[in-house]
């Protein structure tokens, strides 16, 4: 008697200790997540997956052009990323959620190419890192500066000419290369780059016009 | 310089090799423009993916993304397969130059996988508390376990000694004399492994009056042993059970009927006998 009420004892205790940790991780930031995710930590990261996972499934879901598998594979692959990575994130290096979409167009590419050509590919989290310094101002709601970001984003696009919102949807969106929009366009090279340094200023006058966000250099 | 410029913007994208990449940070320490530009334009390529409609996740994607990630060997992550191909693909040419490092850390991650995916499974599923917890029960069961095994030991070793040694050594026909002349009795000497037993069964008692019993004693050599006493029951049978200490001897069993319970030498009259 006494054996199973200690037995029982026990489980609540083992239960209520579990319950702890995972109400303990809701009020970490997405850097401590991370950390304790290269620790481990499951609590960790399926908060992380319930921060970023609507993020995280839009944009894979617009990437495969509404191809449901392929969403849900690519928010497995992101989140197994995460959960295999051996990087510690630095906020200095940027917004989280910047972060997590670099990886996530990564693998939707990836997995977009791969079926239209199979080629062998490699993704690394190097080149997922931007050494950039975070200049959002961290008052605002995510929600409402991704939501005003949206809208900024749209508007500017107005302002781009044809060749220049295909180029952005070729190269952005669906992923291909430089040189093979070069291609398809029957461009050269030369063009297509130029072509694209310019898109981006005049994408970054606007955005900048209309929030002051992005910063002119220094 | 004017060529290293050019490079802003696929460095940007990320369509650079590792060299090039490399080679363009140098450019930018000592190029004063791209230094200014390259920031803002790196921000406005990332903010392309705000250009997307919300959608509602379904609720079954995380326990299906879970599964994956738990279930799944780890290893199988690392989607590297060798870039055999030299196409011109967006991320092939981003990443082909870290394939050497990746091959290195795919190595390290397969030697290290078993271990660190039981260590991993063993974590998640035990705190520090509850693994002491649990050791302390996995300790109780075992001790339970051991004592339950001795006392299964001891009662096989009780129940043989009960069973196979129980053996009738003697026997003693008792005659009725004087009073009780009509009566008579076995009795028989057992021997249950090291203790003896006596058993006397009577019948045809007279019955007793108040505190009148029969009492049984044990003769060796003129001397008497009390070995306990008995009432009849109203037809005149009665039973009666002693153990003996051990090495008592005797010779011969005499019942008399007491006036009394309890003497410890006979005063009434002898009734039965062995001889």
């Amino acid at each position: 008697m006494a054996v199973l009420f200690s037995v029982y004892y026990s489980l609540y205790l083992i239960k209520l200790f579990h319950k702890g940790e995972n109400s303990a991780v809701k009020s970490k930031t997405d850097e401590e997540l991370i950390a304790l995710i290269n620790q481990k930590h499951r609590p960790a990261l399926e908060e992380l997956y319930d921060r970023y996972v609507k993020l995280v499934y839009s944009f894979s879901f617009k990437l495969t052009k509404g191809d449901r598998e392929k969403t849900k594979e690519i928010v497995q692959q992101v989140f197994l990323r995460l959960w295999t990575t051996t990087r510690i994130y630095n906020p200095l290096q940027g917004k989280f959620a910047n972060w997590i979409l670099t990886i996530t167009r990564n693998i939707a590419i990836d997995i977009i190419r791969k079926e239209q050509k199979q080629p062998g590919m490699v993704q690394l989290e190097l080149n997922e890192w931007w050494q950039m310094e975070d200049q959002e101002t961290e008052d605002v709601p995510q929600q409402v500066s991704r939501n005003l970001l949206k809208q900024q984003i749209q508007e500017a696009k107005q302002h781009l000419s044809e060749p220049q919102q295909r180029l952005i949807n070729l190269l952005y969106w669906e992923g291909y290369s430089l040189s093979e929009i070069a291609k398809m366009e029957q461009k050269p090279l030369g063009t297509i780059k130029s072509r694209l340094h310019q898109t981006l200023k005049i994408l970054r006058n606007y955005f900048s016009k209309e929030i002051g966000g992005v910063p002119h250099g220094k | 310089m004017e060529n290293k410029c050019e490079n802003l913007s696929l460095y940007i994208i990320g369509e650079l090799s590792v060299d090039e990449m490399a080679q363009f940070e140098q450019h930018l320490i000592t190029c004063k423009h791209c230094r200014k530009e390259v920031n803002s334009l790196k921000e406005t390529w990332q903010m392309l993916s705000y250009d997307v409609e919300e959608m509602d996740v379904p609720e079954s994607l995380k326990a299906e993304v879970m599964d994956f990630i738990f279930q799944e060997n780890s290893t199988e992550s690392v989607q590297a397969k060798g870039t055999e191909n030299k196409g011109s693909s967006l991320a092939q040419a981003k990443t082909a130059e870290n394939v050497a490092t990746l091959q290195v850390q795919e190595g390290e991650l397969k030697k290290r996988s078993y271990l660190d995916g039981l260590k991993a499974f063993l974590g998640r599923q035990f705190s520090p508390l509850s693994t002491g917890i649990t050791a302390v029960l996995l300790l109780g069961l075992i001790g339970l376990f051991w004592i339950n095994l001795h006392l299964k030991e001891n009662i096989v070793v009780l129940e043989n000694k009960a069973s196979s040694q129980t053996q009738i050594v003697r026997t003693f026909d008792l005659k009725g004399v004087n009073l009780a002349a009509s009566a008579s009795g076995s009795a028989y000497l057992l021997e249950e492994g090291r203790d003896t037993v006596l058993v006397i069964d009577l019948s045809k008692l007279p019955s007793t009056k108040d505190e009148e019993v029969y009492q049984v004693w044990l003769l060796k050599n003129g001397n008497r042993q009390s070995a306990g006493t008995l009432k009849p029951d109203p037809n005149g049978n009665g039973i009666i059970t002693s153990r003996l200490p051990k090495d008592l001897s005797f010779d011969d069993i005499g019942i008399t009927l007491e006036p009394t319970p309890n003497n410890t030498q006979p005063q009434g009259q002898k009734v039965l006998g062995t001889s």
